[in-house]
């Protein structure tokens, strides 16, 4: 707990002294897209990491976060604190109603029937073209005036740090999550789920809290990316955002705070540097997929965390 | 009256197309409980290996298609030894993740070669409208039903009445047992998968010649399968046919009478609208949930 902890100050202390080293715009985006993976990310590994399931279809609530951030903004013209603020509360409602029937299933099922809903989601964004201007998506949605005063750097500054502002507020809801009383019984849930039954914790609610609780998360991060990129298109609801979630949280290490920060900076500076291999790269990223599986299956942070257990308790002075 | 028919015609000949390219998964997802996201793209490797064979070799349609059951079936026992075999019983997960690894690289090997285009598998079957009273069908699509059909219950003839079917069926119940009672279980995972992917090959090259081989429909074709494969029940041949003709006449009504917009939502909305009522599918039997 100390230990995570720390590599949670440490990663934003990180993040808040990065852009002096890298003054640049391409830079900048880059962070953004690790702020905006962070916190995806999170969200994702509330529900695989904490609850134990397998929701294949998350790219559903950061679907709907961005489509609510963006008809909020180009449709009642919200300012942005106002949209991105509805983006997560709308996608806990939809975690909510989603959660409520999905939860019920288990394994295999609970994989499949997420997915379901995210691509019925994704073919009503693609149909309903009234609301959602169809597979054309909503484009031209405002940016706040922070974002458009100054230079590009300084927006893109601007976009930077409040990507950091959103993903350690992100981090720190999952964090006091986590080590509360709920979150010591999601755990005690998916290490042993007749045991917690046995001792009078409810799977399914507590199941519920966690999923509406990483659905907001998840439509928070779709609300930043609708405004950044200021495009919000039946895409966001597609497969390739899940492939990335999936790939953070699992080589990053699941079920702890710390690994889908990892796995998120990883995941999109690989991204970048396998640009280079063009048409080549997303085979390369299949391959690494299949490794990481197979050699790293508890993810970087599951390999440091077993070995900084394996030192003895008394020596390093925390426990 | 007549367009009833017809769309019910329709229905029912897609429909088996589905039974068949669900096929495959029904033994890899129902019966060994492997969640293969790389179905859709071992169909479309299928699909595209029986064009290149049949188009730019010029090999004959039967010929090519025992060259494609072959080398999918050998590819499959080698995923399965040596991707699949390191991650058993740890759990779905690292299944779903290993396959999804897996169908990103085939998918886009595969465009790297062929690119996007759609293909055409060469058939050997006429193309002519049959006229039965007011429905028609053509030629080819009725003989695929054919193929299909006697494919399906070959499989299942298989699984039932084979002592390689019976050792299948002991090691997806009980691997522990099935091991002690002297069953290669190593060997059985990997002969199912292969015959998996087999299946799933040969669906691909059949139904390429028919609609296209593609290498970007495989997302699709997994997705569709899953569904078939659920409607019917996990493992269960008989709901695999059902629930493949339940989404071919499901999305021929609708898209007939209604829009034709939302007709890839209706298999989702079912598999739901399933998983509430009966879980296990209609023709499911385990009572427990996995």
């Amino acid at each position: 707990m100390i230990f995570e902890r720390n590599c949670l100050w440490g990663s934003l202390a990180a993040a808040l002294l990065a852009p002096l080293l890298f003054p640049n715009q391409y830079a900048l985006h880059i962070g953004v897209l690790i702020m905006f993976s962070v916190m995806l990310a999170t969200s994702f590994n509330l529900i695989i990491g904490y609850v134990g399931e397998f929701p294949l279809g998350h790219t559903a609530f950061l679907g709907v976060g961005a489509y609510t951030a963006a008809l909020f903004s180009s449709r009642l013209a919200m300012p942005f604190h106002v949209a991105v603020l509805a983006a997560p509360l709308v996608a806990a409602l939809f975690g909510l109603v989603i959660g409520a029937i999905t939860l019920r299933l288990r394994g295999p099922f609970f994989v499949i029937v997420t997915l379901c809903f995210a691509e019925v989601l994704r073919l009503i964004a693609n149909n309903w073209i009234d609301l959602t201007n169809g597979p054309m998506g909503i484009s031209g949605i405002e940016k706040p005036v922070w974002a458009t005063a100054g230079d590009a750097l300084q927006q893109k500054m601007a976009y930077y740090y409040v990507g950091v502002l959103l993903a350690s507020l992100s981090l720190f809801v999952a964090y006091r999550f986590v080590y509360s009383n709920i979150g010591r019984a999601a755990i005690a849930v998916r290490e042993n789920r007749f045991v917690a039954q046995s001792i009078g914790i409810s799977p399914f609610y507590l199941g519920l809290v966690t999923f509406v609780l990483a659905a907001g998360i998840a439509g928070l991060a779709g609300g930043f990316y609708a405004n950044y990129v200021s495009f919000v298109g039946p895409e966001v609801f597609g497969f390739s955002f899940m492939i990335s979630m999936i790939i953070m949280v699992l080589a990053g290490g699941k079920g702890t705070l710390v690994g889908p920060v990892v796995g998120a900076v990883i995941v999109v500076l690989l991204e970048e540097y396998l640009r280079d291999f063009k048409e080549l790269r997303f085979s390369i990223f299949g391959l690494i997929v299949m490794a990481v599986v197979l050699f790293l299956p508890r993810g970087i942070m599951g390999f440091i965390a077993r070995r900084h257990e394996s030192y003895p308790r008394g020596a390093t002075g925390d426990a | 009256m007549d367009l009833f028919l017809q769309l019910l015609a329709n229905g029912l000949v897609i429909g088996t197309f589905y039974a068949l390219s669900a096929l495959g998964l029904t033994l890899v997802f129902g019966l060994m409980r492997v969640v293969n996201f790389a179905h859709g793209e071992l169909y479309v490797v299928g699909g595209l290996l029986g064009w290149s064979l049949t188009d730019l070799v010029g090999l004959n349609f039967f010929l090519t298609l025992a060259v494609v059951i072959f080398s999918l079936a050998v590819g499959g026992y080698l995923i399965d030894r040596l991707l699949m075999a390191r991650v058993r019983g740890q759990g779905e997960e690292p299944t779903i993740l290993l396959t999804i690894g897996l169908s990103i690289f085939l998918t886009n090997t595969a465009l790297l070669i062929v690119g996007t285009a759609p293909e055409r598998v060469v058939s050997p079957f006429a193309n002519k409208p049959l006229f039965f009273g007011p429905v028609v069908i053509t030629q080819s699509r009725l003989v695929l039903v054919a193929i299909s059909a006697a494919l399906i219950l070959a499989v299942h003839l298989l699984i039932q009445r084979t002592t390689l079917g019976r050792s299948m069926r002991a090691t997806f119940q009980d691997s522990m047992a099935a091991q002690l009672s002297g069953i290669r279980t190593a060997q059985v995972y990997g002969f199912t998968f292969a015959l998996g992917a087999a299946l799933a090959g040969a669906a691909g090259m059949l139904l390429g010649s028919i609609y296209v081989a593609q290498a970007t429909i495989g997302d699709v074709v997994s997705l569709k399968a899953f569904v078939v494969v659920i409607l019917g029940g996990m493992g269960s041949f008989a709901g695999a046919i059902v629930g493949g003709l339940i989404l071919g006449i499901s999305e021929a009504f609708w898209g007939g009478y209604m829009s034709s917009g939302y007709v890839d939502a209706i298999g989702f909305g079912l598999v739901i609208a399933m998983l509430l009522v009966r879980p296990y599918g209609l023709f499911g039997k385990h009572a427990e949930r996995a």
